[in-house]
């Protein structure tokens, strides 16, 4: 790890909206992601982490989510303009390995009401929890379209088995302040969470779906290859 | 007539070794005599496999020894003996069963050292060798197999890691524990692979999925050995890497010191050479990045999978006839799995019900393992009817102590994955023993109900739940977490780093406003924009202060110290005004860690306040110590049967035996009763140092002592006057040997 600065971040930031809005317009809403290298990390002996941060700024706003719910809450989805199913929906999918998993994959997130939530496990099975997308809970109390903001905008730092992740911290329709206190929101939250700091982490890239990257900070060839590997696999991209 | 023979068989033993020796120094030379020896070899080969077992010894003893001298220098005539390693392979394939044991133990060191000299490639040889290790019924033959695959196969490894050949080698253990489920042969590829896995050999999720097979096989010894791995291998791997990081560390200094009072020879100079060497590579080699290290429990492809039909094959399968004990294993592996990936298998939980009495054998492996089985994401109406079960079966005023307080304790590690499992009437009841006469079932209620405390204050009754969720419920810090809902986390503590930024830059700000009232004279502070030019730094920078925004211009008129509010305005910068306003902003979305990149110096900040805060938390009277407890006990770690035995061995007298035990533990063996000095001086002896001069002195002669001191007591003055001076004057020169005199 060299240096990163602010106005390294920033430069870059501009860069990569520069390149992506203008040089080469691209016909989708490209999304920003923010690839992680760790170095020094022994998941065994440091402990895995994850953890959860939510971002000033939605990264993707298109992101599909499915509320799983109750009557009210089917209504106000139905207001909302956003995709629903009750539980006689999920029961008609009668824990279909195969229908869950097209329902897992048809949506990027999902939110249940409190009520239809407990049952989750019983009525779908290992299947969503499997695709890391286990819904949020939402109360009739709660605000809708609020509680689909927030997780929208909330990205999930999830170690696997390879030392590399790869995070969508934003798209190239924000202007470049967003983008960079997104980032830097992620990438001070991702410091915070290993466990030697700075001294884990072996390279930041920033990089749109069909962009270039563009390195935040060094990086080696052993991380350039693992990452070439890891390409094929961009979250929400 | 019988000494004669063995004399004639010395001569031939002593002449092939003398032939191997000549051979080698001059292989070109002597090609004619060793082409004598292979043809003999040949013959014998010719006779010995026609009826090898109704062999002489004479000729075995012959045979053994030709087999010798063409496997030492096989490599110096590539040509002529190419066949041999076929043949030997074939002698072994065929003849192992029948084989003279000291012979068969010559053929397979004859292959290793054949492989050593690279005439044959690893893999031709562990092909060779493993069949036979699994089938034959020799002891011997077999430990002699294993520990040359072993060493083979971390031969072929250790420069670089050998992918084909591990490939191919963790195919075959693969094939052989599918290919007949029923069979023990599985037994080697668990051992070989957990062997291999403990030296850091082979560290990927292939020999996870052997393991994984083994685990699913029907025969119970291999089960129990692919479970085994996955309870304790990464443990047992952690041990040795530990044990063989501090064996070889070498003392540079002594090793330079030793070199200055011993004679100056090329020897020891290059002696010195190596041992810095060595010690350079060992901290390379500390500093190196650390392998991919992931626990085998991780590496597992499609956990959910391997844990249902674990589940459903071993446990659930009635026709099982697994001991208890391995079906115990097997279960603590399922669970483990379930807790580690979330896993939802619902029918383990209602599969727990009948095993949940106090009369059960090892009662407390299986409310361990049911502890392990749950996370945040088990439906906690599937959960609750075993707590209930839990609480009626062994927690009553009838119940032994033991068994209330493991009963509670069980509760108690269930309700720390899921809060959600427990009713209110039964959370009520369970707190109440903490008024009962025994410690353990007291420290287990206790444990149970500041849990409570922490995580779900609304369950408890008002009085039981203190001053901290009281308050802490009526501010609404505490929150119970709803089912499926995950922490957001921000940066623990950022709040405070930002407080403390502040009131920095305040003071800062007030010395600056009171140096101008003093001098009048207006002074530029550090101002660098927006702080983006001074937020470069470097790792190990502790210059935190730096890396402050910028503040421009303070002007005269600020004597009260009242802190200026000029800054450059920046989109997303905040314009805060008092503290409050701050931690409440920073709650929300932390502008410092929007805005900044945390250097090294704010994180240790960062850290240091949250130790602070925590600790005047703790000062005011929160149970800080179960707090750190719930932290430090992760999920990784898994519950085991001594956890939940904890609170009832408390406050019980331990025989005379146990305090025996533990006042031995940690002190170093004693064989025999010594005086210390005595001690001492063989541990010196044993080190190889030498006597020093003083104790020279004393030990030395008193007959030889007395004419020197007699002569010394009839000195006269002046002679004793003359030879002090020499003496003072000698010391200050540095003594004889001139020490500190350049």
């Amino acid at each position: 790890m060299s240096k990163i600065s602010v106005a390294g971040v920033r430069q870059h930031c501009t860069d990569l909206l520069e390149y992506s809005t203008e040089t080469k317009k691209r016909n989708f809403l490209e999304t920003v992601e923010l690839q992680i290298g760790l170095k020094n990390y022994d998941p065994q002996r440091d402990k895995r982490f994850s953890g959860t941060i939510r971002l000033p700024t939605i990264p993707r706003p298109n992101m599909s989510v499915c509320i799983l719910g109750d009557q009210h809450d089917i209504d106000r989805a139905k207001h909302g303009g956003v995709d629903s199913m009750s539980s006689d929906d999920l029961k008609k999918l009668n824990k279909n390995k195969k229908l869950i998993k097209k329902l897992a994959r048809k949506y990027d997130a999902f939110v249940a009401s409190d009520t239809l939530i407990k049952q989750i496990p019983r009525l779908l099975g290992p299947g969503l929890s499997k695709a890391g997308k286990f819904p949020t809970p939402v109360s009739h109390a709660d605000d809708l379209t609020g509680k689909l903001n927030e997780v929208k905008s909330t990205i999930k730092f999830q170690l696997k088995k390879v030392l590399c992740m790869g995070i969508a911290v934003g798209n190239v329709g924000m202007t470049s302040e967003e983008l960079v206190a997104n980032i830097m929101l992620a990438i001070n939250y991702l410091v915070s969470l290993l466990k030697k700091g700075w001294q884990n982490v072996g390279s930041l890239t920033i990089k749109a779906t069909m962009g270039p990257p563009t390195a935040s900070s060094r990086w080696d060839n052993e991380m350039w290859r693992l990452l070439l590997a890891f390409h094929s696999y961009i979250p929400g991209a | 007539m019988v000494k004669r023979k063995v004399a004639a068989l010395e001569k031939v033993d002593a002449d092939l070794v003398s032939l191997q020796y000549k051979i080698r120094r001059d292989p070109k030379s002597y090609a004619q005599e060793f082409y004598d020896q292979w043809l003999s070899y040949d013959a014998q080969r010719h006779i010995f496999v026609s009826s090898p077992s109704t062999a002489s010894t004479d000729d075995v003893k012959k045979f053994h020894d030709l087999v010798d001298i063409v496997a030492h220098v096989a490599d110096l005539y590539p040509n002529l003996t190419a066949p041999f390693p076929d043949h030997l392979k074939d002698l072994l394939n065929q003849h192992h069963a029948v084989l003279h044991s000291e012979l068969r133990e010559k053929v397979v060191g004859s292959l290793c050292l054949l492989r050593r000299k690279e005439v044959i490639d690893s893999t031709s040889l562990l092909t060779t060798l493993f069949p036979i290790l699994i089938s034959t019924p020799s002891k011997t033959l077999r430990s002699l197999l294993y520990t040359k695959i072993i060493s083979d196969l971390r031969e072929s490894n250790s420069k670089a890691t050998n992918h084909r050949l591990n490939r191919t080698i963790q195919t075959v253990l693969h094939n052989l524990v599918t290919s007949d489920r029923t069979s023990t042969k599985g037994m080697w590829a668990t051992r070989i692979t957990r062997e291999l896995w403990r030296r850091q050999i082979w560290t990927d999720a292939k020999p996870c999925d052997v393991m994984k097979e083994a685990c699913l096989s029907d025969n119970e010894k291999v089960v129990a050995g692919g479970v085994r791995f996955f309870l304790g291998g990464d443990k047992e791997r952690e041990e040795m890497e530990d044990d063989s990081s501090d064996d070889e560390g070498i003392d540079i200094k002594r090793v330079k010191h030793q070199g200055g009072i011993n004679k100056k020879t090329k020897k020891r100079m290059k002696q010195f050479e190596k041992a810095v060497d060595k010690v350079k590579r060992q901290e390379r080699k500390k500093s190196a990045p650390h392998p991919l290290n992931f626990s085998a429990l991780h590496l597992i492809h499609d956990p959910q999978g391997f844990a249902e039909l674990l589940f459903q094959k071993h446990l659930q399968n009635t026709k099982c006839k697994f001991t208890l004990d391995n079906k115990l294993l097997i279960l603590q592996l399922v669970t483990r799995l379930v807790g580690l990936h979330k896993l939802t298998i619902i029918s383990l939980y209602s599969w727990f019900v009948r095993f949940l009495t106090p009369k059960q054998a090892q009662v407390t492996s299986f409310l361990g393992s049911l502890a392990q089985a749950t996370h945040n994401l088990v439906p906690p109406d599937a959960l609750e009817p075993l707590v209930v079960k839990i609480a009626n079966e062994f927690v009553s005023e009838a119940s032994a102590a033991e068994v209330a307080a493991a009963g509670i304790n069980g509760i108690r590690e269930i309700a720390i994955r899921q809060p959600l499992c427990m009713s209110e009437t039964l959370l009520q009841d369970l707190v109440l023993y903490q008024r009962s006469k025994d410690k353990g079932v007291v420290m287990a209620a206790k444990g149970l109900q500041s849990l409570y405390r922490e995580v779900y204050p609304e369950l408890l009754q008002k009085k039981y739940r203190g001053k901290d969720a009281t308050i802490g419920l009526r501010s609404g810090e505490v929150k119970l977490r709803k089912f499926g809902e995950e922490d957001t986390g921000g940066i623990e503590g950022i709040e405070l780093l930002e407080q403390w930024k502040q009131e920095q830059r305040e003071k800062k700000l007030a010395e600056q406003a009171a140096i101008e009232a003093e001098g009048g004279e207006v002074k530029k502070i550090d101002d660098d924009e927006d702080g983006f030019n001074s937020d470069e730094w470097e790792v190990g920078s502790d210059d935190s202060d730096e890396s402050d925004n910028g503040w421009i211009n303070v002007s005269d008129d600020e004597e009260d110290g009242e802190p200026a509010k000029k800054r450059p305005k920046q989109s997303g910068e905040m314009t805060d005004e008092d503290k409050a306003n701050a931690i409440a902003e920073a709650n929300r979305i932390s502008v410092l860690a929007t805005t900044s990149i945390l250097t090294p110096a704010d994180l240790a900040k960062l850290q240091e306040l949250v130790r602070e805060a925590n600790i005047d938390k703790a000062m005011g009277g929160r149970t800080s110590k179960r707090k750190k407890e719930l932290i430090a006990r992760h999920i990784d770690e898994g519950v085991t049967a001594e956890d939940i035995e904890l609170p009832a061995t408390i406050g019980k007298k331990s025989t005379k035996e146990e305090r025996e035990a533990l006042a031995r533990e940690g002190k170093p063996g004693r064989d025999e009763h010594k005086s210390t000095q005595a001690i001492r001086k063989s541990k010196k002896e044993a080190e190889g140092k030498s006597s020093t001069n003083k104790e020279k002195a004393r030990k030395k002669n008193f007959m030889m002592t007395l004419g020197k001191a007699r002569a010394k007591n009839k000195r006269s003055l002046v002679d004793t006057k003359a030879s002090l001076k020499a003496h003072v004057a000698k010391a200050k020169q540095g003594g004889r040997r001139r020490n500190g005199v350049a």
